[in-house]
């Protein structure tokens, strides 16, 4: 989707930085180092050369923090202005997960070709009215949950991995909806250490289409009501 | 071994004889997702007292006349709270954390054991999503090379988050 008007950023939300992001970054580089990555990961790397929109390391999960966002991956649409014109939702550009997620990237993909082509006359932009409802800051307990993993990020990368952890829960606790939060903390030292599993997890809360709500696109009879932010 | 029983017993001494630097601690604080290793800070009744120069090195924050401030943001000392943020025993002027975190709005996460504290958003930072403009950041790519989402302005942008997780 090569447009002069149009930049795909995506940001890698990942403690570890570099070292764990890179290797899906620029797969020939590291697979040296990584000798695990998916043949078929190695395979596209080939095909395709370097990845030709931007793509930036997120060690601090900064861009969750400021958008709000609870899970991977998340999309946001922003106009020549700098303005929200489609908020968080999961954005899927391609069709590696649909195996879990039963959902097809065809219909968001040609959603935002339709914006990049006609702005914000497409129909996908959503009415200020619209974003004004379902765009909202954080609470307070959504704040302080970021500030404790934010704290059990600090104690990891400082060594002490034990102390990460109770702020990680206590993270999760204040914000259960953020899948992140759980995530990156099982990554980070086991699932074993919270008593539960990535798959139980999800089980919990009805499958994986309840963790990867549909986008909410006009015409789309799938489109389910938008999650608040 | 012998080294570290002569600090310790250093350490007590000069505890003992100093009374009045009994309550600092060496101290962590995280401000703007930034570690700073602080050599003495005052931890009283859950509030956490930093020097003003610590304060300048941690946030880049200064106390001023007209208030707390950092560039061109700038945060008033309410007129008859001032001791509850600024103690002075000379040479040293400190700073109460803790109670500008509360006026600024800002969550704080504290791990008593390991003296660390993390400062997160400010309610200014959390407000500005419901601007609807899209809140600017600057961050690296693979090669270390910074990138402000800002700079992009003038183009239509998808800003997608994944993880290697």
């Amino acid at each position: 989707m090569k447009d002069k008007n149009f930049e795909i950023i995506s940001v890698a939300q990942d403690t570890g930085g570099a070292k764990d992001a890179g290797p899906w970054i620029d797969p020939l580089k590291y697979v040296s180092v990584k000798p695990d990555l998916p043949p078929a990961t190695i395979e596209t790397a080939k095909k395709i050369g370097p990845l030709s929109y931007t793509v930036l390391i997120d060690e601090k999960h900064l861009v969750s923090k400021l958008y709000n966002m609870v899970n991977v991956p998340t999309g946001v649409w922003i106009n020549e202005q700098g303005r929200i014109v489609r908020p968080n939702e999961v954005a899927f550009v391609d069709d590696r997960f649909k195996n879990f997620t039963g959902m097809d990237s065809e219909p968001y993909l040609n959603a935002l070709k339709d914006w990049v082509q006609k702005g914000d006359k497409s129909a996908y932009v959503m009415s200020e009215d619209h974003l004004q409802k379902i765009v909202t800051a954080q609470s307070p307990s959504i704040a302080l949950a970021a500030a404790e993993f934010g704290l059990g990020e600090q104690l990891y990368k400082s060594g002490h991995h034990t102390e990460a952890i109770a702020h990680f829960k206590e993270a999760q606790r204040l914000n259960p909806k953020s899948w992140n939060y759980k995530r990156q903390a099982y990554a980070l030292t086991s699932e074993k250490d919270y008593g539960t599993t990535f798959r139980d997890e999800v089980q919990k809360i009805g499958g994986s289409k309840v963790y990867y709500p549909p986008p909410e696109l006009p015409g789309s009879e799938k489109s389910a009501p938008s999650p608040k932010l | 071994m012998k080294a570290n029983v002569c600090s310790g017993l250093l350490l007590i001494l000069l505890l003992t004889v100093v009374p009045s630097t009994a309550n600092e601690l060496r101290t962590t604080i995280v401000y703007d997702d930034t570690a700073t290793d602080l050599a003495a800070a005052r931890e009283d009744g859950g509030q956490l007292w930093i020097t003003t120069a610590d304060l300048k090195r941690a946030t880049r924050f200064e106390v001023k006349p007209q208030g707390v401030c950092r560039d061109e943001l700038c945060f008033p000392l309410p007129k008859a709270r001032q001791q509850e943020f600024i103690r002075k025993t000379p040479p040293v002027t400190w700073f109460n954390m803790t109670a500008f975190a509360a006026l600024v709005h800002q969550s704080v996460a504290h791990d008593a054991a390991m003296s660390t504290w993390y400062f997160g958003l400010r309610s200014d930072q959390r407000q500005q999503l419901s601007s609807l403009q899209a809140p600017d950041f600057t961050l690296p790519d693979l090669q270390g090379e910074l990138h402000r989402l800002s700079d992009f302005r003038g183009k239509k942008i998808l800003l997608v988050t994944w993880a290697s997780w």
